[in-house]
């Protein structure tokens, strides 16, 4: 019960946050791309930290929805709503062409076959000109207005959906978590030969789970998209600026449970935009550097993320550390 | 003909290709670990090849011991003090571990050296060797009998020296290993810095015909991993075949394709090769 205070009053916060930060200014910004990034990261965690298949990859999936919903605004004019959807649609078949030859894959091969597959996708949105706009890059179209167009002036819409992308991620994450898919998923983690014996199908439950998570993450890059207004191939399917981050945001928050990759966004995320904001002019790479450090200190000292702070804290008046 | 030129250059990449690999399936063999900032080192093995040049104005491709000495250094404290900690954790500590050395080497270099690219000059860069219709690239030549030089000596090393049996003996079984009074801990340290080390020297053999930038060694991460792969995790004999393979295949892709889609080719025969076969073409356990 206490529980749902906590997250009653957290999503409340959260939902007045907009509303006070100046509509025009530079932090109503760092909150948009905190619940973004936190939503994508969330999605990253359904295969990252259920199905425990450390995807490097998931970029791809991120490219695939931006380039779809915009390609089709501006080739057809079609509203990004139903872009998004197709975007969905095609992150989800993307998921599933991937998954076929690499769900077998564990760990270290698993997380080489994703990035590889991310870098082809990258390669060929440089290349295939005509279609993506080349290494050049593609803008959003502005349309008057409006939430049909998923077009406004002022970020602050813009930030209330991330925030109800978030919280519809993190409750299909939490549904999945305590489903009997959760309970599937946590089964091949422990032991995937265990698994198959008692008659999960384990490659079929993993699929489900990478689709789902493809789907969900190509749905995020239509967001990235109108938020973003401009983007290129090395952005969206880069390694680096998505692919690795979520990943970094859900592990350094605490991977596989709901709340970790927001701990992790509103750690990182507005880190990293004041960081750049102040030393990028004068210091090239700093802030990802001190990312690195931060993220081997978290892998060394703190392996399942930030949320055993919170777990330290709660287990104090009782004694006893709860899960 | 071109066909023929094609893989007489491949051959002569693909053996630079061997030895920056081979440090990354060494590493996987005795230790199981995938490290993920392996290709950083080629970085670090340019940057010290250039500043020699610059600096001392020695070749880069005399510095390439020097290279590989740096590396070794950095390799030995990264492996004492960081890897050794997660060899017992579970895949996502080692693999987001290596990642974050990652990020710090290219990003420290980035802040030390800047992005700007640096490259050298030789007497002998823009030579090439004719042998009636086909030409041998000096650079290329060097760059791959330095690499073979490289890669006889490890081959002595691990065949020959007590040292070389010992890594051996740790990469089959380090419980037998410890039990015989080898000091696993410091077999681990040796393959690690071992390992960067050859990957450093290639990075430096390579530099009269490859510009130095901080994200250089990014470019080179999934070909690194298709050689390794495509030679079987873990084995050293495999990383020779494949590196010279994917030297090959390259080259004869960038008869058919345009140059952008060069790394396309390379990453489908990755793939495909981590589905059908993830031991490795040639097949050979660790």
């Amino acid at each position: 019960m206490k529980r749902w205070i906590v997250v009653a009053s957290v999503v409340g916060v959260a939902s007045l946050l907009p509303l006070a930060l100046d509509a025009r200014g530079y932090w109503i910004r760092v909150l948009t791309f905190t619940l973004l990034f936190a939503a994508m990261a969330q999605a990253w965690n359904i295969v990252g930290g259920l199905a425990n298949q450390l995807s490097l990859g998931h970029a791809a999936f991120f490219g695939i929805g931006a380039y779809t919903s915009t390609i089709l605004l501006v080739k057809f004019g079609i509203t990004p709503w139903l872009g998004m959807l197709a975007g969905g649609a095609l992150g989800a078949l993307a998921a599933l062409v991937i998954a076929i030859p690499t769900m077998r894959l564990q760990g270290h091969y698993f997380a080489l076959a994703t990035l590889a597959f991310s870098e082809v996708m990258r390669v060929i949105a440089n290349v295939w000109t005509s279609l993506t706009g080349g290494p050049g890059g593609l803008s959003v179209p502005f349309l008057p207005p409006s939430l049909g167009a998923y077009s406004f002036k002022l970020l602050r819409p813009h930030a209330y959906i991330a925030l109800i992308a978030l919280i519809v991620v993190t409750v299909i994450f939490e549904i999945t978590r305590r489903g009997a898919m959760g309970y599937r998923l946590r089964a091949i983690k422990e032991n995937a030969a265990a698994a198959e014996v008692i008659g999960i199908d384990t490659t079929k439950v993993k699929m489900h789970a990478a689709v789902l998570s493809g789907a969900l993450m190509a749905m995020l890059g239509t967001l990235y998209a109108q938020i973003a207004v401009f983007f290129d191939p090395d952005t969206v399917f880069g390694v680096a600026s998505i692919s690795i981050r979520i990943a970094l945001i859900a592990i350094i928050g605490g991977v596989g449970t709901a709340i970790g990759p927001i701990l992790g966004a509103c750690f990182i995320i507005p880190l990293e935009e004041v960081m750049n904001d102040l030393l990028s002019s004068r210091a090239a790479g700093l802030s990802q550097l001190v990312f690195g450090i931060i993220l081997i200190a978290v892998i060394l000292w703190r392996p399942r993320g930030f949320v055993t702070v919170i777990e330290l804290l709660r287990a104090k008046p009782t004694g006893r550390v709860s899960l | 003909m071109p066909v023929l030129q094609a893989i007489l250059d491949g051959l002569l990449v693909g053996g630079v290709y061997a030895v920056i690999s081979i440090g990354l399936t060494l590493v996987y063999g005795v230790m199981g670990i995938v490290n993920f900032a392996q290709a950083e080192f080629l970085t670090i093995g340019m940057f010290v090849a250039w500043f020699a040049w610059a600096l001392l104005g020695i070749d880069p491709v005399l510095a390439a011991p020097l290279s590989f000495a740096v590396a070794f250094a950095i390799g030995w404290i990264v492996q004492g003090q960081l890897i050794a900690r997660v060899l017992k954790a579970p895949s996502v500590a080692q693999i987001f571990l290596t990642v974050g050395i990652l990020i710090v080497i290219e990003n420290g270099s980035l802040l030390l050296f800047g992005s700007q690219f640096r490259s050298v000059t030789t007497v002998y860069q823009t030579m090439s060797l004719t042998f009636g219709p086909l030409f041998i690239s000096v650079p290329y030549l060097i760059a791959f009998a330095m690499s073979l030089a490289c890669g006889i000596a490890l081959w002595r090393f691990m065949r020959s020296s007590w040292f070389g049996r010992a890594m051996r003996a740790t990469a089959q079984n380090p419980v037998a290993a410890q039990l015989m009074g080898i000091d696993t801990a410091l077999m681990y340290k040796i393959a690690f810095a071992l390992g960067v080390g050859l990957t450093a020297f290639g990075g430096a053999v390579i530099l009269p015909y490859v510009t130095v930038f901080p994200g250089v060694g990014g470019q080179f991460v999934v070909l690194m991993f298709t050689v390794v792969v495509l030679g079987g995790l873990g084995s050293v004999a495999g990383a020779v075949a494949g590196g010279l393979a994917v030297g090959v295949i390259q080259a004869l892709s960038s008869l058919v394709f345009p140059i952008q889609l060069q790394n396309l080719v390379l990453f489908i025969v990755f793939i495909l090769v981590l589905a059908i076969r993830p031991q490795g073409l040639v097949g050979a356990s660790r």
